[in-house]
């Protein structure tokens, strides 16, 4: 059997109708939200709407270069580095970003075939035991980190490149920051279902 | 001797000749000397602590030491590079007597002691080629628009010289060269560049190497560490280094020939930059460094003592030495 | 022979790795905390157990997680890859990458596994345009993974197809991959390793496709013709031309800038992103909501793609620290050494690193140790010269399959990340294997006949 086939006979063996049952809370349901959940969530989102049109804008300053070096034997060390300084500030801030919505990459081997309340503790176990310690070590490394650049005025170690290193600096430790909230907000929307009695929610339909 | 076993990360990849290879040579001194007391694992670049961020984690003691160009730091302490490379600079055995004579080791370590770091002039090269080009160039207007990768203080020389000036990474240069993203690089001395191959894809080779006439190597000890040492620990690290630097140097001067007689064997043209040039190049030299001494005061202070050194040297350097193209003029 | 306490570690983080990574929880988040969970373990359960010796860690040393972060952010080749994810969302948004599939469908429909041969044709033409398999798998999978499933395509075949095709790009030049470990090679360039892996990563392309074909021919229903194909008519070809030309003008577009010199890969992604943006300009497929959408879903996909890299820098940092090469190096000296079977035992190594590690830490533990015993050795070219691009090009075969070996194998991360949520992880797994299989008959045959790897490099630049 093609995996196509056997998902259709999976499909027909169990109802979509009741919200009670098992393929619905593999498939359809979504941890509760919370009033904080609801807060940083939606912040996030509208942080990832805004961010993202700087896509464009490092499009713009890669093809201003080319055509400047081609055209004018003009390339600048200056327009090199605001290439990396947008791609990094808009990837570490996209980290939480990703959270939010939970795009980030799973192995769904056996996660795919679990129910919420499975995902939940795992979830739960993983945020508390290894992401939400990982996202406290980089904090803790991190704002000496940007402290130390902004004592130093630190600038591009070529002479020809960008001043102010500390404000592409601090990405880094606003991204960390950003993605510790939230996975804070998830946390209160696993208790809330865990721990609290709320119910799930059905998943919003996606665009 | 204090017992040590520190991890030590590596600035450079351990089997580049001349510039990667000597710290092991330094630590392997250092373990017989000490009877196996001190020992150095050696971490190639990146593996451990990437190579730009060494003296911050040395400063921080994430390690206890590293090996590294100093010019790394230009961000953070901008006189760094006059420590490392600078174009128009000394020779690098007049580099050795301003540094353990003429101060250059103090100022280091006043420097670098604010940023709780201990500087030791370990590993010296003579000058790199003055880069690989895909045409030839006789005057500065061959400059104006020349799309070349060039690194450090020589790059804003570059720049103001009407270049376009790029900051390739490594890995992308060959490529760059090859199809004429770029119509120049500079990177390393002869027997390093023939690693990526840039005879392949640029005719001319280009000397003298102006804009690094030295390239200076530290290992940088975390001061606190270092201040805790034993005085015969401290005399090891001195004695092993300082035998480093000579045996770097020798080195770096003895393989470098054979590696251009076989470029040129593959038909690459070894070229000289112009002599009315240099000076022009000079010229906008100092205006950068003039620049840069004004922006920051330890910089001021190193140039200074640097150029004071040089000019007082001149009155032998220029007596006692045979000229350079003596031996050519016999032939 | 007895572990070493910071052996039992290693092998300790690895497992918990493995375990946790199937738990289901994101596998960034695993790596950046099974790091982070060792060092605790290591410097506040059993400190005395490595305080002789190199591989003691303190809590403190994690401080160089951040300043090799801040070194991935700084990495400028890195920036291609967010602009090649532009320009595919951008492509598959606007509608121009269903028309250009349909097109193509409509040429080859009748073809047996047309749509896979399609896909694998522009992947190769991505892989000569960029080494970067994170943008490349993703590229591939927004352009072909919709239609794929749509015509009926299993899931499986479809993501082998994929992540497959979208890993060869490093072994196409440009390729990172080969520069770094040109660079790690006593007696190798960059220049003539590129030329040396380019007829073998050719070679694994026509292969791909071949098997690709006899997937259509003998078993359809893993890859069917779509439903209206046809023998193409005359007429068709004005639609078909209008239709394939703009895009495959844009890719050539990208792939010319370079070659032309105008552009490095990493600018010609930015120049690609550009030229769909205006591709869709002129469809008057954009719109405020699509240039809004594909920038967002831009953010999400790079943003998964660096979470993985940030946690895997993270693990392999402590990974060194404790001795990680030490140990591995340990494992090379107790191969038995005899010159064929070294060699074998050497890429059999890789291959089986490949399931766990990725292609940096391999390149740099593995090959500065075994490139002197390859170099005089009894095997393959006689001159140590091709000898050792022969070799070099065997183990970039082998990291290359490391990309799809399950568990660890980031294209399949990559590619779970962006497919459609229908297409799981175990559809991946299984997909990849016919190509894992492929991959390894590859390389007996670039093993048996070393001409493939050496002939170029000789006729290209007489070494
Ligand atoms: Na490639
Ligand atoms: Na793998």
């Amino acid at each position: 059997m093609s995996d196509r086939e056997f998902e259709a006979a999976e499909g027909r063996a169990i109802s979509h109708d009741h919200p009670d049952d098992l393929h619905f809370l593999i498939h359809h349901a979504e941890l509760p939200e919370t009033a904080f959940s609801r807060v940083v969530d939606g912040a996030l989102a509208r942080l990832g709407r805004s961010i993202s049109w700087a896509w464009i804008a490092l499009m713009a300053v890669i093809v201003i270069n080319v055509v400047m070096k081609n055209l004018f034997g003009e390339g600048r060390v200056e327009f090199e580095e605001i290439q990396w300084h947008i791609y990094a500030a808009l990837f570490m801030l996209g980290l939480s970003v990703t959270l939010a919505t939970d795009d980030h990459v799973r192995v769904d081997l056996f996660y795919g075939g679990f129910t919420l309340r499975t995902k939940a503790w795992i979830d739960l176990v993983g945020i508390v035991c290894l992401l939400l310690p990982f996202v406290a070590m980089l904090m803790w490394y991190g704002v000496p980190f940007v402290a130390d650049s902004f004592a130093t005025a630190e600038r591009s170690s070529s002479p020809a490149g960008l001043p102010y290193r500390w404000i592409i600096k601090s990405a880094l430790v606003a991204g960390i920051g950003l993605l510790g909230v939230a996975a804070c907000a998830r946390l209160t929307r696993i208790v809330a279902l865990l721990f609290l009695g709320r119910v799930p929610v059905a998943k919003k339909t996606e665009a | 001797a204090d017992k040590l076993r520190w991890k030590v990360p590596n600035a450079f990849p351990s089997h580049l000749p001349a510039l990667g290879d000597n710290v092991q040579m330094v630590a392997d001194m250092l373990k017989t000397a000490s009877d196996g007391q001190i020992q150095f694992k050696i971490f190639e670049p990146g593996n451990l602590v990437p190579p730009l961020e060494l003296s911050d984690a040395v400063r921080d003691k994430t390690i206890d030491a590293g090996y590294t160009w100093l010019g790394y730091d230009a961000g953070k302490i901008p006189s760094a590079p006059l420590f490392s490379a600078r174009p128009f600079g000394m020779e690098p055995w007049e580099y050795t007597a301003w540094w353990y004579n003429g101060g250059g080791k103090a100022l280091a370590e006043d420097v670098y002691g604010k940023r709780n770091i201990h500087p030791i002039l370990c590993g010296i090269t003579g000058p790199e080629t003055a880069g690989w080009f895909r045409k030839e160039i006789k005057t500065m207007d061959d400059l104006k628009g020349l799309k070349i990768r060039f690194a450090g203080l020589g790059g804003q020389v570059m720049q103001k010289a009407g270049a376009s000036v790029t900051l390739l990474p490594g890995s992308e240069i060959f490529q760059a060269l090859e199809k004429g993203a770029i119509d120049a690089t500079e990177f390393a001395m002869p027997a390093v560049d023939q690693k990526l191959g840039f005879d392949k894809v640029a005719k001319y080779n280009y000397f003298p190497g102006w804009h690094q006439t030295y390239t200076a190597f530290h290992l940088i000890i975390n001061k606190q560490v270092w201040d805790a040492l034993q005085p015969s620990s401290r005399a090891l690290f001195d004695t092993a280094c300082t035998a480093g630097v000579m045996r770097n140097l020798s080195k770096g001067e003895a393989i470098q020939g054979d590696v251009i007689r076989g470029f040129e064997a593959k038909g690459v043209k070894t070229e000289k930059v112009p002599t009315k040039m240099l000076h022009a190049l000079k010229k906008l030299t100092d205006e950068v460094m003039a620049e840069q001494s004004a922006k920051d005061a330890d910089f001021k202070r190193v140039y200074d003592s640097q150029e004071a050194f040089s000019k007082s040297y001149q009155t032998w350097k220029g007596l006692a030495y045979l000229p350079r193209d003596f031996n050519d003029e016999k032939q | 022979m007895a572990l070493e306490f910071y052996e039992i570690l290693c092998i300790g983080m690895f497992a918990a790795f493995i375990v946790l990574l199937f738990s289901g929880f994101p596998v960034a988040w695993v790596l950046g905390g099974v790091a982070l969970v060792t060092v605790t373990v290591a410097a506040y359960i059993f400190p005395e157990r490595l305080a002789d010796g190199f591989y003691s860690v303190a809590f403190s040393d994690l401080a160089a997680v951040t300043s090799r972060i801040w070194t991935i952010m700084q990495n400028w080749v890195l920036v291609a890859l967010p602009m090649f994810v532009f320009m595919g969302l951008m492509l598959d948004r606007s509608g121009i990458a269903a028309e250009l599939m349909e097109n193509f469908v409509k040429v080859l429909g009748r073809a047996p596994g047309g749509l896979a041969v399609t896909v694998a044709a522009i992947g190769l033409l991505l892989a000569a345009s960029t080494g970067i398999i994170g943008a490349s798998v993703v590229l591939l999978a927004l352009l072909g993974m919709p239609i794929m499933l749509r015509t009926g395509y299993s899931p499986s075949f479809a993501a082998g197809t994929v992540s497959a095709v979208g890993t060869l790009g490093i072994l196409i030049p440009p390729s990172i991959m080969l520069v770094l470990m040109a660079d790690r090679t006593p007696g190798v360039d960059a220049g003539g390793l590129f030329m040396g892996a380019l007829i073998p990563g050719a070679m694994l392309g026509v292969i791909y496709i071949g098997y690709m074909m006899a997937v259509g021919l003998f078993s359809p229903k893993h890859a069917p013709l779509p439903p209206d194909a046809r023998r193409m008519r005359l007429s068709d070809l004005g639609g078909v031309f209008k239709a394939v030309l703009p895009p495959a003008a844009l890719i050539l577009a990208v792939l010319g800038s370079i070659f032309a010199g105008f552009a490095t890969p990493t600018e010609a992604a930015g120049v690609g992103a550009c030229g769909a943006t205006l591709l869709a300009l002129m469809h008057k497929k954009l719109d405020r909501a699509v240039l809004r959408e594909v920038c967002e879903q831009t953010t999400k996909t790079t943003a998964f793609i660096f979470a993985i890299f940030v946690g895997a820098t993270a693990f392999s940092f402590v990974f060194q620290a404790l001795g990680g090469e030490e140990f591995i190096h340990h494992g090379l000296k107790s191969l038995p050494f005899s010159h064929d079977g070294i060699l074998i035992s050497v890429l059999f190594l890789v291959f089986v690193l490949g399931f766990f590690l990725d292609w940096i830490e391999i390149t740099l533990i593995v090959l500065p140790l075994v490139a002197p015993v390859i170099a005089g050795l009894d095997v393959g070219p006689a001159e140590v010269g091709p000898r050792m691009i022969w070799f070099v090009v065997l183990v970039a075969v082998c990291l290359q399959t490391s990309f799809l070996t399950p568990p660890v194998g980031f294209a399949l991360f990559y590619l779970k990340g962006v497919a459609p949520k229908e297409v799981t992880v175990a559809h991946i797994y299984k997909g990849v294997i016919p190509f894992i299989l492929l991959q390894l008959g590859g390389l007996v045959l670039v093993y048996v006949f070393p001409a493939l790897a050496t002939w170029l490099p000789k006729v290209a630049y007489g070494s």
